[in-house]
């Protein structure tokens, strides 16, 4: 069996299987999202009517024994920016998709009616069934309810009520190791896409499948020992590590020190009640509660940045309580305690809210009036107007900059429409940068920590030095070729520091591929990417005036550096050459 | 003169005698005419560099020879803590 796409005709309820173009062949991931995005779907279209679509991509070697590998890729027009978009979750999903040799799934068209319908997808073949039963209730509920009547073993994408009122905040919610809809494909409003298709889940039944297709067994072999042999001793990665001990949160205390960890909507980059709310302290209170921690997204990865967050007394496992979550829902609200930012967390993804979006959207409502900062009781009551499809709640379902704009508030982090994750750009240009050019709208894991020697930037940088331009395209671009392979990001921290590990990435995907890339390949097969979603945004009315961020940051300065995001205009254009 | 230091993680178990409160950090106001240096800081408390990762000095990502002045605050994250910086920044020295 070759590799195929599921086209799944939403208007006359039908799925087919498809061969999957050989010109497609060695696309994954976003690689494969945003081809497919560009393709098919008119820039011009509206984000939430039958002509947007929304495809779901599990990377190249996703399914495979090659370590922290279970990415998926979700991408279509998004509701938030207007423009192109692929969001990136971690989800044993991902790897029964690429087990099945299934390369996308293509949701098209729109169900006309109000009915909800629920796709389940097998080795040889598919079903759709109505899912009106699961509309308007939680997701935790409800995942509970699709196991009992699914099977444990099967793999579960919804989205939530969020999703329902076409709320541009709203993602895609998939299952972690336990079942708890904890994992996202968050950003970008792409659960609005689906709802409005009328597609409410997709459940996947791996029985039967052939596994992913190896053309040559012993690079890839040799790239799995390679790459495992790196993220095994390096000291981020490695059990252990930063990532192993503290999760994603180990940064809370870290960029508070720095300076860069925005407080009370953007207003302040250091407050030392962050303190209280760091990867430290929730470690030491999961180990308390009996949560779990460490603990993995995805079987496979060695890095187990996960864990799962509960109420005291071990109750009510919520999943993990992400860096960018906290901060989101926690600091830029004034929020400096774990048990209301965890049952923030938990009421986003019970409505299938992106918790970013929700916290940028939850600090401009604060400031708005809505209720005040450090009031996580009230915050949590404004996240239930969304459960009850209040008018409030269908305005902070859009997010940050519909909120803002509905509350005339003008201090509004976005940019492209898409709310500014955990790291202030005027403490940390670099971030800046990309949050300002990437195609996607801000997003940090566009051009996060990607290895400097692969593009030959070398580690340079002062965090004040304005001229990064080079910095964040190099960042831009390799982030996008990791995103094809289906390996997480984090692999990062260690194929940069130990050369045979990046070289293990590249012969796993020769090894699946039955190619002969080399470690040289790498940018230009991410460049490619980018050009296609630039184009995208091109045709969908996007010019370089929209890579900018938001006025205040260049005028209002930032404490404790005091400083303002001062990196030119010019600069900025020089990171695509526009 | 007079500086914060604040000391995170397992950084805080080189520190004899004092309390430790949970996961917080420890702050500690030094008073020293010896001191000119993060490294001197390091010093005091026999903390081995390569026990350390990132190293702050009010908000500024340092290396060991950053010059200290009175009223600073210095962060130091234990080596476990390494994430971010080491790729991203270049330590800002002055010896």
């Amino acid at each position: 069996m070759s590799k195929r796409i599921l086209r799944v005709n939403m208007t006359k309820l039908e799925a087919k299987f498809e061969d999957l173009p050989a010109d497609f062949v060695a696309l994954g991931g976003r690689a494969l999202t945003s081809t497919i995005v560009a393709k098919e779907v008119d820039p011009l279209c509206h984000p939430l009517g039958a002509n947007n679509k929304l495809v779901f991509a599990p990377g190249l070697v996703t399914g495979t024994k090659a370590p922290t590998s279970g990415r998926l890729s979700v991408g279509g027009k998004s509701p938030l920016t207007g423009g192109i978009k692929e969001a990136n979750v971690g989800t044993n999903f991902a790897q029964k998709l690429g087990r099945m040799r299934i390369a996308a799934v293509v949701v098209e068209g729109m169900h006309k009616g109000d009915d909800y319908y629920l796709l389940k997808i097998k080795n040889d073949g598919t079903e759709f069934m109505k899912a009106n039963k699961w509309s308007n209730k939680g997701l935790y509920d409800t995942y509970k309810e699709l196991y009992k009547e699914f099977g444990n073993k099967v793999g579960i994408c919804g989205v939530g009520i969020a999703a329902e009122i076409s709320g541009a905040a709203s993602g895609v919610c998939f299952n972690d190791p336990e079942g708890l809809p904890s994992r996202y494909a968050g950003r970008g409003g792409l659960g609005a896409v689906m709802a409005s298709k009328g597609l409410k889940f997709i459940i996947v039944d791996e029985t039967g499948a052939p596994g992913v297709e190896i053309l040559n067994e012993e690079a890839f072999n040799m790239g799995v020992k390679k790459l495992w042999n790196a993220l095994t001793t390096h000291d981020v990665t490695k059990p252990g590590g930063a990532l192993n001990s503290f999760g994603t949160s180990v940064l809370v205390n870290i960029i508070n020190e720095a300076g860069g960890l925005p407080q009370r909507n953007f207003s302040s980059g250091q407050d030392d009640r962050s303190e209280k709310v760091s990867g430290e302290v929730k470690a030491d209170e999961i180990k308390k509660r009996g949560g779990v921690r460490p603990h993995f997204c995805s079987p496979g990865c060695v890095i187990q940045c996960s864990e799962v967050w509960t109420k005291p007394g071990g109750k009510d496992p919520m999943g993990v309580l992400e860096y960018e979550s906290l901060w989101a829902l926690g600091p830029n609200c004034g929020i400096y305690n774990l048990d209301d930012i965890g049952e923030l967390n938990r009421a986003c993804n019970d409505l299938g809210l992106d918790t970013i979006e929700a916290g940028g959207m939850m600090g401009v409502a604060m400031e708005g009036g809505l209720a005040e900062f450090g009031d996580g009781k009230k915050a949590l009551k404004l996240i239930e107007e969304i459960k009850n499809k209040t008018p409030t709640g269908r305005i902070l379902a859009n997010g940050t900059a519909f909120t803002a704009q509905a509350l005339g508030v003008t201090r509004v982090p976005v940019v492209k429409g898409q709310s500014l994750p955990a790291y202030d750009p005027r403490a940390i240009k670099g971030i800046g940068v990309t949050y300002a050019t990437t195609p996607q709208g801000a997003d940090h894991t566009a051009g996060y920590a990607i290895a400097t020697e692969i593009m030959g930037v070398g580690g340079t940088a002062d965090p004040k030095d304005p001229k990064k331009a080079e910095l964040s395209r190099n960042l831009q671009v390799a982030t996008a070729a990791i995103d094809a392979t289906g390996y997480c990001l984090f692999i990062a921290f260690a194929i940069l520091d130990i050369p045979e590990g990046l070289e293990g990435v590249v012969d796993t995907l020769n090894g699946v591929l039955g190619t002969s890339l080399t470690v040289d390949d790498v940018p230009g097969y991410g460049m490619q990417i980018i050009n296609t979603e630039r184009e995208f945004n091109k045709a969908a009315g996007f010019t370089d005036k929209h890579d900018r961020l938001p006025e205040f940051f260049l005028k209002e300065k930032l404490a404790p550096h005091n400083e303002v995001f001062n990196v030119t205009d010019e600069e900025l254009d020089k990171v695509w050459g526009a | 003169m007079t500086i914060l230091v604040k000391i995170f993680g397992d950084l805080r178990k080189k520190i004899e005698g004092s309390k430790i409160s949970g996961s917080l950090p420890l702050n500690l106001h030094i008073e020293s005419d010896e001191i000119e240096t993060i490294a001197d800081v390091l010093n005091k408390y026999a903390i081995e560099k390569e026990e350390t990762s990132h190293l702050f000095v009010n908000g500024s990502y340092s290396g060991f020879n950053k010059k200290l002045k009175d009223g600073d605050r210095v962060g130091l994250f234990p080596k476990n803590m390494s994430l971010l910086y080491k790729w991203y920044f270049t330590r800002n020295e002055d010896g």
